[in-house]
């Protein structure tokens, strides 16, 4: 029995090469089909995502394909080089290759720890591996075993409840506390940015659907509300636009104030003491502080929420240790099941074995004692059954242990000899 | 069986609930919420047992003529019990949110006032002031749950308003509702407290002219329970139309504080019905049971054919 993985990822396989080894979903079924094809005895899942390329391999009996098998599988479907791509990919057999597919499923190998995506990525390639039917009994069990950990992970620790990036930050740890729900709120976009897209990505799929875009630029502003489904306003109708928001995102390369707390408080009547949030995100910063004094404003600079972001992945590093002993934990339980699996044989033939000379005897004994009547026989027939039960049960708790610890060739050896067990 | 049900079976079902809630402050654990849920319903169904045995035992003892709500035990632990459905129908609905922090203290402290302060001795009442006797206990029951659902969501949304306002994260083990829902509840509990209490005054004052009319059990205007339960519904009302027509008293803050106030006036209330002198209720000549604490429960022996035990003293309205 053997499971492998090999593959590249963020931590030392540039982007470049990633890129040229991803595989779309399309591409992973006829990647396993294909390797269903090559490797008829072997089992298969491919996982692929903007971060990583993983080839999962095991075979029930016997080793399965090697590393050089597996690299150039990989190289062959993307028309590369395999000794050029061989060093780039890492591989991990055995109880290494279970832990490493239960941190990446449980996402601690992410490159932003916590994301959740990466749990649904390995669903998907788990459930594509078993519609193309290239998933067998122990990666079946594998996998099973690792969206297992990745629950438990998420729910013994608050690792995934710590968000580290500025725009989760503001929608999960703010926004969200201050708004029921998003899709009766008006979203009001001041200038453009990387990270204000990124927060209003974070905001749709809370539900906003009503954004408005204010741009010095006209044109840019009709682009961005194209682009996000919105409507631009001209510039000089900001105040009337902040007026009727309940989100604002502000990322404007002013360098001063684009509203005052003066200009502010002309609009606080028509607001009519509704909450308002504001992120501002911009340096020098496009609201001033003092209008977060303001009853029912909400303002949040950039460097607020980095500090958030910094305590809550100090937050998220104490947690870390628990959540690689629940790793530990689920691949040595693994481990354990995976090995005592390959006991499996040798218990069975124990069993037959004492099964054939238990009904001679009770067949023996029923002959002699003719007058018995069902209801006896059933009796005598059941202690037969708890001895051999009985007899059994240290034998296979031996066993049960040892697999604890690998697979118990020196006394699956000693049991066959003892017990004279054959195929 | 249900005889052997008491105050503090359901009592220490909420407490371990409580306890066990407090725990989230500390660690995580995968089956707390499963337990803690499991305690509370086990305390429901302890006092919902104990309520029935206690309405049924009041009928015999009354030979016929007891009602819900016939002592100021019985109306107290019915407020604690409509509380304490009220936590599980949102901890049901909102399982991360830490409800039990805010609603079970309450919870508790309703059930150890009518342990340790309220008359237990059920009240007889003539058949046409009984209905009017219901609905004056039961709207006045409604409106303090009422205003006591407003007290913890307006302290919910103090506390989450000055986490957002410092920009602090979320606190381990503390999760609370959205402002915008907590203020949405403040300000729905502000007005059903106010009509349910509308319904309870006008209630009470019907209660107060048919015993006027008989001559018996006439609670003056002036006292003190009357004056300030009306004290509590002018605050309702006040808090209720500055909502509609002054916009700063739409702030979320300033709808919890008028909470937090409404909750003053309640326990005003609450206090002058058990410790004052007034005649709401009778209280008057029930007086001196209270100096023999602890008393036994009432056997139906106590209770002659006939005989009137004062009504339930609570706020509001004359029994």
């Amino acid at each position: 029995m053997n499971l492998r993985v090999i593959g590249c990822s963020h931590h030392n396989t540039p982007i470049a090469l990633r890129e040229r080894l991803a595989f779309s979903p399309e591409q992973t079924r006829r990647a396993l089909v294909q390797f269903r094809q090559q490797f008829p005895d072997a089992e298969a899942v491919l996982l692929s995502t903007c971060n990583r390329v993983e080839l999962y391999a095991a075979a029930e009996n016997g080793d399965g394909p090697t590393r050089g098998d597996l690299v150039t599988f990989l190289a062959d479907r993307h028309g590369l080089d395999a000794c050029a791509v061989d060093k780039h990919l890492d591989e991990q057999s055995s109880d290494a290759a279970v832990r490493h597919l239960f941190t990446v499923a449980s996402s601690l190998d992410s490159m932003v720890v916590g994301e959740p995506q990466i749990l649904s990525q390995v669903k998907q390639a788990y459930q594509i591996a078993t519609e193309e039917q290239s998933a067998g009994p122990v990666l079946h069990a594998a996998f099973q075993a690792a969206l297992k950990t990745a629950r438990r992970v998420a729910f013994e620790t608050t690792i995934h409840q710590r968000r580290v990036s500025v725009p989760s930050v503001a929608v999960a740890d703010f926004a969200q506390q201050i708004f029921e729900r998003f899709d009766d709120k008006r979203t009001l976009v001041i200038g453009a940015g990387e990270m204000a897209e990124e927060t209003l990505r974070y905001l749709r799929d809370q539900g906003a659907r009503e954004v408005t875009v204010v741009n010095r630029s006209p044109e840019r502003a009709e682009e961005l509300a194209r682009r996000w489904e919105g409507r631009a306003v001209p510039w000089s109708d900001l105040l009337a636009a902040l007026s009727a928001a309940d989100l604002v995102i502000s990322t404007t390369g002013a360098e001063e104030p684009i509203v005052t707390l003066a200009a502010f408080q002309t609009v606080e009547a028509a607001r009519g003491r509704r909450p308002l949030f504001v992120l501002d995100l911009a340096v020098p910063r496009d609201f001033d502080p003092a209008i977060g004094d303001r009853p029912e404003v909400y303002l949040y600079s950039v460097d607020d929420l980095r500090q958030a972001c910094q305590r809550n992945r100090a937050e998220r590093d104490k947690e870390l240790p628990s959540a690689l002993r629940i790793i530990e934990q689920e691949t040595a339980r693994f481990m354990g099941d995976l090995h005592h699996r390959a006991t499996a044989p040798v218990i069975r033939r124990l069993q037959q074995g004492w099964q054939k000379p238990k009904e001679d005897e009770l067949r023996r004994l029923f002959n002699k004692l003719p007058q018995l009547d069902d209801h006896a026989r059933n009796e005598i027939r059941e202690s037969f059954d708890r001895l051999v039960n009985k007899l059994l049960h240290p034998p296979l708790e031996s066993l049960r242990d040892e697999a604890r610890h690998g697979i118990p060739h020196a006394l699956l050896d000693a049991l066959s000899k003892l017990f004279q067990l054959k195929d | 069986m249900l005889s052997k049900v008491t105050v503090l079976c359901f009592a220490a079902s909420y407490g371990v609930a409580l306890a066990l809630e407090l725990t989230r402050l500390l660690f995580r654990s995968g089956v707390r919420g499963a337990v803690m849920l499991g305690f509370t319903a086990a305390g429901l169904v302890a006092h919902t047992a104990f309520l029935f045995y206690q309405g049924v035992r009041f009928n015999e003892q009354l030979h016929g003529i007891g009602s819900p709500l016939s002592s100021t035990q019985h109306w107290y632990l019915t407020a604690a019990w409509v509380l304490a459905v009220v936590y599980l129908l949102l901890t049901f609905s909102y399982p991360k949110v830490q409800f039990g922090l805010f609603f079970l203290p309450l919870v508790l402290g309703l059930i150890g006032v009518a342990h340790h302060f309220a008359d237990p001795e059920p009240a007889a009442r003539a058949p046409d002031a009984r209905i009017w006797g219901l609905i004056h206990g039961g709207s006045i029951l409604l409106a303090t749950v009422s205003v006591l659902v407003g007290l913890a969501a307006g302290l919910m949304y103090l506390g989450q308003a000055r986490r957002l306002k410092h920009k602090l994260p979320p606190q381990r083990g503390l999760r609370l509702p959205s402002l915008e829902w907590l203020q949405e509840t403040n300000r729905r509990s502000l007005v059903v407290a106010m009509a349910t209490l509308a319904v309870g005054i006008v209630s009470g004052m019907i209660l107060n002219v048919i015993h006027h009319d008989r001559d018996k059990g006439f609670v003056p205007w002036t006292d003190p329970v009357i004056v300030v339960t009306v004290g509590l519904f002018g605050w309702l009302l006040l808090s209720s139309v500055l909502g509609l027509v002054y916009q700063p008293a739409r702030e979320g803050r300033k709808v919890a504080y008028f909470t937090v106030v409404s909750f003053a006036f309640l326990v005003a209330a609450l206090a002058v019905g058990l410790f004052m002198d007034t005649q709401h209720g009778g209280q008057r000549q029930n007086r001196a049971w209270r100096g023999d604490r602890p008393r036994p429960a009432a056997t139906p022996a106590d209770s002659q054919p006939g005989a009137t035990r004062p009504g339930p003293s609570v706020p509001g309205g004359a029994s």
